[in-house]
């Protein structure tokens, strides 16, 4: 009975935020380097999250 | 700016001798083993997945689809970062199983070899087009950098260049690679270091060329934006292809290429780390990928910006060569020829293993007296080669009609296919082979019929008979081919699952797999006894050194005596011997030789739980256990530790007479560590207790009282209760409880008293015999006296003497009756401080006077000043009788010896001969009234039984030492110790008050 909760949290702010990602990476304004913003702001997640389960 | 074929040939030829260098060097040890086990290296070596299609393709494929491209790094990355839930089951199953590929995994989970054989197959015709992509690759990037020295080298044959040749040299250079670090189980660190250095060369490659495009060909990113705001038709390309549907068909596809992909999956889950590093991946990787994807955008627009005619997949090497840059061409070439180097090495590996485990091993016998480790190794290298060998044939049959992502999508679409299978394997156990196969089979034609072979034959559309629209058909239908394939295949699998039955074989699989893995591992019998039956039987399969060396390494793997025969440890053994051949020829070989030699047999009742491998499971996963199953696990834990610490020995047993637990209590009681015990069969525990505690599990007595077992040569007394453990099935039970009672106190207390009962007995006897036969004896003695004086006739006299002295005997035998009878009676205020030196003097005074015995020598050494609290009179009997025995059972002239000394409130004194000693069958019924060696006549046996009665009321202890010298075996010594101060005495002097 593996912990997948903060799995499910995740997908339903996925779910949420999906439309407005998407309306902001594919908006004609800003800089083309949008989708790899988001990516390393996931990495720099996943990197706390698993800090933050290494430490206990 | 060009280079000559022999420059590249150098640069190609050096890029592989410092990756051959390297590759040994790890594998001698002589690269810092920090570095080898970095994390960093293993997350390197992941690299792989972006092949010479992630360093040149997906320029094109971000060219057609936009942002559409980055899925192929999106997809995987997504997939590691969820990796917990998405690759950890299968890293797990790998791990335990030692699964070395996908249709290991595959094969295992669905138990059939054919799906081995169908996936073998699915897998070859998919990697066919990526292995011709890096040869491909590889090819056309030579012919680039040659490109002005084409006409003057004019060596062609049938189409055959010099290009194709270098592709020849290239890919032979690899398989002599491949053959050296990748056929071996030793050589993967090697391999590993290698992988890892080829990734990190291409990442250096990849970032180094796009930031020389930013800043030389943009003059840098304020430039770049510049460049961007004069091409809005280049943002638009961005943008637009996202709203079109294959994008999310691309990402699909490469969400599954990680799991699905031969190669991938070898250095995921076959080369696997630690779990430390498995947790660092998850965020590392995707680091790795974005990293890789940084440059693809500014790459694209630099080719654009220059106007290059060149095809937009070699941008990143044709923008150095454009701009007149040597050394970024040098660096862009390097950096795809490592990402072709690298896929082409894993993915030969993996299939070569793959047709190894699933085509030629099943097929063929090896020759089990050769050693086998050198058979199995020398078929890979050749399969090695072959591999590599048929996937540049069929580069060169392509005749270079196709660009890199047309070849790469079809091999991802194919490798998709697997994707419900592989799904199966972990989150749903329901699904069985029948569906797993019919729906890779849909899914597979529809790949292949209308994808694979009309692109191969450039066929665009086919015309079915009653159908009157063409369908079109080709590389340009991948995104339906796709959704189709995937679709349609995972509906048949689903459908022909829940319509047929799982075999019990798949089921026990499926629930293995599935991730509530300890829902019930049924306890299966194993018919061996020892680890070399084991070793016995299999040699007639893989030969006698190979079996010897398996189970050698299986048991020291799991920390087994070579000698172990407990049946739990037996089914590990064979396990762990099944996963280790399994990791040399694959999980249907393994399976099927152990299945045939070392078989299980069906319990034969169901529900026999294997305890023991639950609880060592529960061990391994405790900390992993969260809500109910953490809180039933705490409850297991304290049920469990209260029978442990019960201070009553306790164990348990199943129906199959196996040890399930085995307490504290009753590894002291028995001294056999629970640890050695737990997992055996209850007749092997070890003597004595094996055979009684066999014989009182299979009775159906509840109870069994007062077992007399020997222990260490003593005697000790057992009683036995036993209880039948219900079943959760009615009418049933899994086994017994059995709790074992120590009794031996309680029956030498009991002996002690019926002893004493039975002198008490004697005593009150003695006393009515004394009574009754001294009135008759006396009037016997009188009248014989008066016979004397009433006649003159000799012979009457000398009748009438004989009587005397026979009535005197009787009269001396009564008196000591009485005497004995009296004891007990006396008071113990009648005892006084007495010396007993001086009573032994004097009873040694005593007997002195007898002057018939044969001479002794007396030896008192016991101190002046030892006084005890006694009746002195009785206590001259004690040592009248204990020296006048030592004196008839001491050689003439023997030293009879009395010592003596006080320890703290007891005054310990004894003596000692140097007779014949006592039989040990006598020692312990000398004490009893009337018992005698010696001769008619010679004694009356209360000599002892009056000493021991007089130390009892003395409230003192008697024991014999005999043989007293252990250096002559003979004497023996009677130790007495008496209270220094009795202890009603001394309470009486403390406590009365003068009156």
């Amino acid at each position: 009975m593996n912990q997948q909760r903060p799995l499910i949290l995740l997908l339903l702010l996925a779910y949420i935020f999906t439309p407005t990602l998407y309306a902001w990476v594919i908006s004609p304004s800003g800089v083309w380097y949008k989708p790899y913003i988001i990516w390393l702001l996931v990495i720099v997640a996943a990197f706390v999250v698993q800090r933050r389960k290494k430490t206990p | 700016m060009t280079f000559s074929f022999l420059q590249v040939a150098l640069i190609c030829l050096t890029y592989l001798a410092v990756v051959f260098t390297l590759a040994y060097c790890t594998d001698m040890g002589w690269v810092s083993e920090r570095l080898v086990a970095h994390p960093v290296t293993y997350i390197f070596s992941l690299g792989i997945f972006a092949s010479a299609w992630s360093f040149y393709g997906v320029i094109d494929l971000a060219r057609q689809y936009g942002y559409g491209a980055l899925a192929y790094y999106l997809g995987t990355g997504a997939l590691f970062l969820f990796g917990a839930f998405a690759l950890k089951p299968l890293v797990e199953l790998a791990r335990r199983f030692q699964i070395n590929s996908m249709a290991d995994l595959l094969v295992f989970r669905y138990h059939s070899h054919a799906v081995g054989g169908i996936v073998t197959l699915v897998m070859i015709m998919a990697m066919a087009p990526l292995l011709s992509l890096q040869m491909q690759a590889v090819a056309d990037t030579i012919h680039l950098l040659t490109r002005d020295h084409h006409k003057t080298t004019g060596v062609t044959w049938q189409g055959f260049d010099v290009r194709d040749l270098l592709a020849l040299i290239y890919t032979l250079v690899i398989a002599l690679f491949a053959m050296m670090f990748g056929s071996n189980r030793e050589h993967q660190r090697g391999l590993v270091t290698a992988m890892a250095f080829e990734s990190l060369v291409k990442l250096f490659g990849l970032l180094a060329v796009g930031i020389y495009i930013v800043y030389h060909v943009f003059g840098g990113m304020n430039g770049l934006d510049n460049w961007l705001s004069t091409h809005q038709e280049a943002l638009q390309a961005l943008r637009m292809p996202v709203q079109q549907n294959s994008s999310h068909a691309l990402l699909l596809v490469f969400i599954a290429t990680a799991v699905s992909m031969p190669h991938i999956f070898h250095m995921t889950v076959v080369v696997n780390p630690r779990k430390h590093i498995s947790d660092t991946v998850s965020w590392a990787f995707p680091l790795f990928l974005l990293l890789m994807a940084l440059p693809i955008f500014p790459i694209l627009w630099g080719g654009k910006a220059l106007e290059l005619s060149i095809a937009s997949e070699y941008f990143p090497l044709a923008i150095p060569m454009a701009t007149g840059s040597s050394v970024f061409t040098v660096i862009a070439f390097v950096g795809g020829l490592s990402a072709a180097t690298g896929a082409m090495i894993a993915i030969a590996l993996a299939l070569s293993t793959m047709i190894l485990n699933h085509w030629i091993l099943p097929a063929t016998s090896l020759r089990s007296q050769n050693d086998i480790y050198r058979q199995i190794v020398w078929l890979r290298r050749i399969l090695i080669t072959a591999v590599l060998l048929g996937g540049y044939l069929f580069y060169l049959s392509l005749h270079n009609k196709f660009g890199l992502t047309e070849l790469a999508i079809p091999a991802f679409v194919a490798t998709l296919q697997l994707l419900p299978g592989v799904i199966g394997v972990a989150h749903w156990s329901r699904g069985n082979r029948k569906g797993f196969i019919a729906g890779l089979t849909i899914g597979g034609c529809l790949w292949f019929f209308i994808l694979m072979l009309p692109m191969l034959l450039g066929i665009q559309s086919i015309t079915l008979p009653y159908v009157d629209r063409p369908i079109s058909v080709g590389a340009t239908q991948w995104a339906n081919v796709t959704m189709w394939g995937l679709g349609l295949n995972t509906l048949v699998f689903i459908v022909i699952s829940l319509v047929t039955k799982q075999t019990d074989d798949e089921r026990y699989s499926a629930e293995i797999c599935s991730e509530d893995e300890l829902s019930h591992p049924i306890r299966l019998a194993l018919d061996v006894r020892s680890p070399d039956e084991i070793i016995a039987r299999l040699s007639s399969r893989i030969g006698v050194s190979t079996a010897k060396t398996e189970v050698a390494s299986a048991l020291e793997r799991l920390a087994l005596p070579p000698n172990e025969s407990r049946p739990y440890a037996l089914r590990r053994l064979r396990d762990e011997i099944e996963a280790n051949l399994s990791s040399l020829m694959g999980i249907s070989m393994a399976s099927e030789i152990l299945d045939r030699l070392v078989p299980f047999k069906v319990p034969e009742t169901h529900g026999a739980t294997d305890i023991n491998l639950i609880e060592s499971r529960l061990g391994q996963v405790r900390n992993q256990l969260t809500g109910l199953a953490a809180e039933l696990n705490n409850l297991r834990l304290y049920h469990r530790r209260t029978l442990e610490e019960l201070p009553l020995a306790t164990f348990s047993i199943g129906q199959d007479m196996e040890i399930l637990m085995w307490n504290t209590a009753m590894a002291k009681l028995t001294k056999i560590p629970t640890d050695t015990v737990s997992g055996s069969h209850l007749k092997d525990v070890a003597s004595p207790w094996g055979r009684i505690l066999h014989l009182f599990a299979i009775s159906t007595e509840p109870h069994l009282y007062k077992q007399a077992i020997e222990i260490n040569d003593k005697r000790r007394w057992i009683s036995l209760h036993k209880a039948a453990i219900p079943s959760s099935k009615a009418q049933q039970f899994d086994g017994q409880v059995i709790l074992i009672e120590d009794v031996t106190e309680l029956q030498l207390l009991e002996q002690e008293l019926v002893h004493s009962e039975r002198l008490a007995s004697v005593g009150r006897l003695a006393a009515g015999v004394a009574h009754e036969i001294g009135n008759p004896v006396t009037g016997i003695a009188c009248l014989a006296q008066n016979l004397r004086y009433e006649t003159e006739n000799p012979d009457i006299i000398e009748t009438a003497d004989q009587i005397l002295s026979q009535t005197d005997r009787v009269s001396r035998i009564v008196a000591t009756l009485v005497s004995f009878s009296h004891a007990g009676r006396q008071s113990a205020q009648d005892f006084q401080a007495v010396s007993l030196r001086a009573c032994a003097q004097e009873a040694i005074n005593l007997l002195s006077l007898q002057k018939e015995k044969p001479p002794v020598r007396f030896v008192n050494q016991l101190p002046t000043d030892l006084t005890v609290f006694a009746d002195a009179q009785r206590l001259i009997q004690v040592f009248v009788n204990l020296l006048s025995n030592s004196r008839d059972a001491s050689p003439t002239y023997g030293d009879i010896i009395v010592a003596g000394e006080r320890h703290g409130a007891y005054v310990e004194f004894s003596v000692t001969d140097y007779g014949s000693g006592i039989a040990p069958e006598y020692i312990d019924r000398v004490f009893e009234p009337f018992f005698t060696t010696k001769e008619p006549g010679q004694g009356t046996g209360l000599g002892l039984a009056m000493v021991y009665s007089i130390v009892e009321d003395h409230q003192g202890t008697l024991d014999i030492v005999s043989p007293a010298h252990l250096d002559t075996q003979n004497g023996t010594r009677f130790i007495i110790n008496l209270p220094a101060n009795l202890a009603t005495q001394a309470a009486k002097s403390n406590t009365s008050l003068p009156q």
